[in-house]
């Protein structure tokens, strides 16, 4: 007695089949293609899809990385970063031996938070240092997240190249190490005020260069050797220019190069204009354009301070979420005929300048080893030719001489509460003069002695 | 319709004894419990991520549940000879499975009431959302809910002929294989490079696979500034093709099960 | 009296690597309306597959049955019959009031005073709110047969219903199934406990390697026994079987006389008439009846049941 499928059953199976094959083909497809496939540009995801992470968790870690990191390429098209920085993390804990996802995580993390007016959020520099340091320890046998990660100290920090040397030195040690970005070790070494391990280090690199040229007569090869040698040329000059010989040799600096020491003349007047919003003005008697000066707002007792910054490698920890309640705002007041005026904005990024704290420090700061070299001409490496009548400083950073004060400003004063509602806040320094107040052909000119000849 | 409706309800209640499902339930719950403090995953999109985790998490579980909530069913039925009692009495088989089904589907929806509960709490807890927003977040798992009784349509329909353990696979695969099929194929048909053959195979599969990539609608709940063109009628649609689908699954079944030597 | 199970050439069989086997070979079974049927056969014979078959649970793969007058398979009849499988297991998470109840939904039935009934008469009513998995085995088998009661049923299919019960739980069920007949029901049991069924059964079959060995009324399956006369006042053995008219006889000598050991289908009153003509003393006649057992062993152990042997004496039993 076999039973015999009923017709209607058969029906029934063959209505419902058409109906969905229909609804998938016809309608539904269009629209989910439309709405959620991966790789348009709409699309934004957080962390794994359960089919991901059922991947992940059946051993194909590499595999999901990949995908993740392909899926996050979309987003950086988009500009959805917020979106790519779960992903990052996510991709180098599945895969630590994904280097260009490091490399590119610690650059997003250190370069694309920012404010309405493209400040950097460094409360994340910690975060993408630590990265660095990470993928630089999980990946020992290549020379990129080693250099990548001076980079950031020799680019986006700008200010501590001693951390940029010795990250470069370690990426100069692995074998992979692409010749032509050793010759960063020397500038490195410059700006770090070690000119003669620069110089050292120039020449070994062109026996190297002159070795595989010997080897390979290719155009390339010749040319790379060129290069250093032009290098070499350039920075003996400057060493002869900037006294640093004469100095070497106990003879007595003179006009040609960092002596006497110019006074720069820096005052400073922060109004706050409205909540949020400072305007900076103030003076600096260098005529030649390319001086930027460091201003630093941040909570008093901001922790892991440092004069005119913070430390910048102090955790080990990829923390993508830094602390909510403290401020640090950084910028650069940009001289032009010898005056700066800059109104910094921060009233539309609450999130990155919350205000908590009841104090907050303002710092001004000028390090003329981040200087362009026509200015470092005049100042030298370690600021020998640069003063200031009030403000010159040689401690906070030892060996060099900067220019560096500190404004005070309290929560009300910012927030245009409490008393200062109606009263506009103007914080200066004492030797901050109106314009139109100073006769202008009483000021000091700053002439920058040049090879060229005046 | 009497007797499916009490076998439906004694599935019921004899799903939400079962300790294996129990445990895995409460490792979903867990996981929710546990989600907002997962901060190695969050940067500053902390909510996007907690959104997406969680919601990930409920549908993984709720995945799981269905699987193993279903293959275990008619199989223990027969061993444990349950099944000829019932049979015996004035029970026809289609009545018996279509019983059991929507047995398992309440269990789950009872399940995945409570990881919503659990999720809305944590989320409440977390971010203070308003009613609306939490109302959108509840979108997601609805959906999921006609995904999971898809899959357990799937799994109800191969336990009428494979063993438990194959059936696991089979489910599990089919479902792996549904949830990544659409966006494989929408790269394959956006592709100008694929030849007009392997675009008509991709093209047939799609229409005949179970597509449960379609109620993955979290994207656009997880970050609010996408939307969904028509959502009403998406959802609609979705849906109807996922009863229409469970009801071709469950005439199979049954087709199979009535020849079927128990 | 109608039949409540009819079967002509009833089969199943599966396919083996061997080739198709028979489980089930053409089966035809007899069961009338109120008699408590007794399906006998070592395990593995086919019983529970002849039940299932019966049920509508497994279908037939040749011949045809009928149950209380429909072909196997209506559901119709599914309103009439119930059935207690081979020790079953029922869902643990209810208690025995919840179980009826859901048994009783199956039929469309909700009726509190039935189930207290019920479970009164399987003395289960202070256990009533216990769950399953609280119950013993016997409890367990009782409240299957409290369940296979729900639909008042014309007949009642019970699948080894002792298996695996101490003593007292067996007197119980046996005392429960024996009430079952008295109410009127039918009822088919599959067993391989012969002493139970010797005790209740009225008429039995019973089956080996898929084929019935015997099938009749047990009173006539069991006739055949042997009767012992003891018997003095012979010289000798021999001028004793002289005087008497037998064929199939063994005598023993006893110390008190002489055994004599015959069929008791012989014509005893004239064989004791003969020894009484021949001035023989008799000390005792003892009928030796033929157990279940002897003839169970009997019809299993003979390898190749190569005929179907019917006792069919019982009148207008047959179609």
């Amino acid at each position: 007695m076999q039973r015999k499928p009923s017709s209607l059953a058969l029906g029934l199976v063959a209505a419902a089949f058409v109906g969905q094959a229909a609804l998938q083909g016809g309608t539904i497809f269009g629209t989910w293609e439309k709405n959620y496939s991966p790789g348009k540009g709409q699309l934004v995801s957080g962390g794994l899809s359960p089919d991901q992470m059922l991947f992940a968790l059946s051993g194909f870690r590499e595999m999901v990385a990949g995908i993740l990191w392909v899926r996050a390429d979309a987003f950086f098209d988009s500009g959805n970063y917020d979106a790519i920085l779960p992903i990052i993390r996510l991709v180098t804990l599945l895969d630590p031996n994904e280097i260009d996802v490091y490399a590119t995580g610690m650059w997003h993390i250190g370069y694309n938070f920012t404010d309405e007016e493209q400040r950097s959020d460094r409360r994340y520099i910690p975060s993408a240092l630590a990265l660095g340091k990470e993928g630089a320890a999980k990946n020992p046998n290549t020379y990129e997240l080693f250099f990548e990660t001076g980079w950031m100290w020799y680019h986006k920090i700008d200010d501590d190249y001693e951390n940029a040397v010795s990250w470069f030195e370690k990426a100069k040690l692995r074998d992979d190490m692409l010749p032509a970005r050793k010759d960063l070790l020397s500038m490195a070494y410059q700006r770090a005020g070690r000119v003669d391990d620069g110089l050292q280090n120039y020449y070994g690199l062109y026996d190297d260069a002159s070795a595989v040229y010997k080897k390979d007569k290719a155009f390339g090869n010749h040319q790379h050797m060129d290069t250093i040698e032009n290098n070499i040329d350039t920075m003996l000059v400057r060493m002869v220019q900037r006294g640093y010989e004469a100095e070497k040799q106990g003879r007595p600096l003179d006009g040609y190069d960092a002596n006497p020491p110019f006074d720069v003349g820096f005052s400073v007047k922060a109004t706050v204009l409205e909540p949020r919003v400072i305007r900076f003005e103030g003076t600096w008697n260098v005529l030649p354009v390319g001086t930027r000066i460091r201003v630093v707002l941040k909570d008093q007792d901001f922790k892991n301070a440092e004069p005119a910054g913070m430390k910048w490698d102090f955790s080990d920890n990829v923390n993508l979420d830094p602390p909510k309640n403290e401020t640090f705002m950084q910028d650069q007041l940009y001289v032009k005929n010898r005056r700066f005026n800059r109104k910094v904005d921060m009233s539309k990024d609450p999130t990155m300048y919350p205000f908590t704290g009841q104090d907050y420090v303002m710092e001004f700061f000028y390090n003329p080893r981040s200087a362009p070299p026509h200015i470092q001409d005049k100042f030298s490496w370690n600021g020998e030719g640069m003063t200031d009548k009030n403000f010159l400083n040689t401690n906070v950073r030892p060996g060099q001489r900067v220019m560096y004060t500190t404004l005070k400003l309290t929560r009300d004063m910012i927030l245009r509460r409490g008393e200062w509602q109606d009263r506009v806040p103007v914080i200066k320094t004492t030797n901050y003069q109106e314009t139109g107040t100073t006769k202008q052909d009483e000021d000091v000119i700053l002439n920058v002695p040049s090879l060229r000849g005046n | 319709m009497r007797p499916i409706l009490s076998i439906a309800s004694t599935t019921v209640g004899e799903a939400i004894r079962r300790r294996v499902l129990l445990i895995i339930l409460l490792i979903g719950v867990l996981f929710l419990a546990v989600a907002p403090g997962l901060g190695v995953l969050s940067a500053r999109s902390e909510t996007t991520v907690l959104r997406g985790m969680m919601l990930g998490i409920i549908q993984l579980t709720s995945a799981v549940i269905a699987i193993v909530l279903t293959v275990y069913m008619l199989p223990n039925e027969i061993e444990r000879r349950t099944i000829y009692t019932i049979l015996s009495k004035p029970v026809q088989r289609w009545q018996f499975l279509v019983g059991k089904y929507l047995g398992a589907v309440s269990a789950l929806a009872i399940m995945m009431c409570l990881m919503s509960v659990v999720m809305v709490l944590m989320y409440w807890y977390q971010q203070h959302a308003p009613i609306s927003e939490i109302a959108n977040l509840l979108k997601a798992p609805m959906m999921y809910f006609v995904q999971m009784s898809l899959l357990a349509a799937v799994a109800v329909m191969f336990s009428t002929f494979v063993s438990p353990l194959v059936n696991f696979f089979l489910s599990g695969g089919l479902y792996l294989v549904g949830s990544l099929f659409n966006p494989f194929f929408e790269t394959l048909s956006s592709n100008n490079n694929t030849p007009a053959f392997t675009k008509t195979v991709a093209k047939f599969i799609n229409l005949v696979l179970p597509n449960f990539a379609n109620y993955n609608v979290q994207n656009p709940i997880i970050n609010p500034q996408q939307t969904i063109g028509n959502e009403t009628q998406y959802f609609i649609n979705v849906t109807v093709y996922g009863v229409l689908y469970i009801l071709g699954l469950l005439v199979v079944g049954i087709l199979i099960f009535d020849r079927r030597e128990v | 009296m109608a039949a409540a199970i009819q079967t002509t050439k009833l089969t199943k069989s599966y396919n083996s690597r061997s080739g198709k086997v028979n489980v089930v070979d053409h089966l035809d079974l007899h069961v009338e309306e109120g008699e408590i049927f007794g399906f006998l056969g070592p395990n593995g014979a086919g019983k529970t597959t002849t039940i299932k078959m019966l049920l509508g649970i497994i279908y037939p793969s040749f011949g045809e049955g009928y149950v209380l007058g429909k072909e196997i398979g209506d559901m119709d009849v599914h309103r009439l019959i119930s059935y207690v499988p081979e020790r079953p297991y029922y869902y643990e998470h209810m208690t025995g009031l919840e179980l009826l109840k859901f048994y009783g939904s199956l039929f469309g039935i909700n009726d509190p005073a039935l189930f207290e009934r019920l479970l009164e008469k399987v003395n289960l009513h202070r256990d009533k709110d216990k769950t399953i998995s609280q119950y013993s085995k016997g409890m367990q088998q009782r409240i299957g047969l409290a369940q296979s009661l729900l639909n008042d049923p014309k007949l009642l299919f019970l699948d080894e219903p002792t298996g695996g019960l101490d003593p007292i739980a067996h007197r119980e069920i046996r005392d429960l199934i024996l009430s079952f007949r008295d109410e009127g029901r039918t009822v088919f049991i599959s067993s391989h406990e012969l002493s139970e069924v010797e005790l209740i059964c009225n008429r039995v079959a019973i089956i080996n390697k898929g084929v019935i060995a015997r099938q009749g009324k047990l009173t006539d399956l069991l006739r055949g026994g042997r009767i012992e006369v003891t018997v003095d006042g012979f010289e000798s053995a021999e001028a004793f079987l002289k005087a008497l008219p037998l064929k199939d006889t063994n005598v023993r000598t006893l110390p008190s006389g002489f055994l004599l050991d015959m069929p008791e289908l012989e014509d005893t009153s004239s064989v004791i008439d003969s020894i009484r003509g021949a001035k023989g003393k008799i000390l005792s006649i003892v009928p030796r009846k033929k157990r279940l057992e002897d003839l169970f062993v009997e019809t299993v152990s003979s390898k190749q049941p190569s005929k179907t042997i019917t006792v069919e004496e019982s009148a207008g039993a047959n179609q």
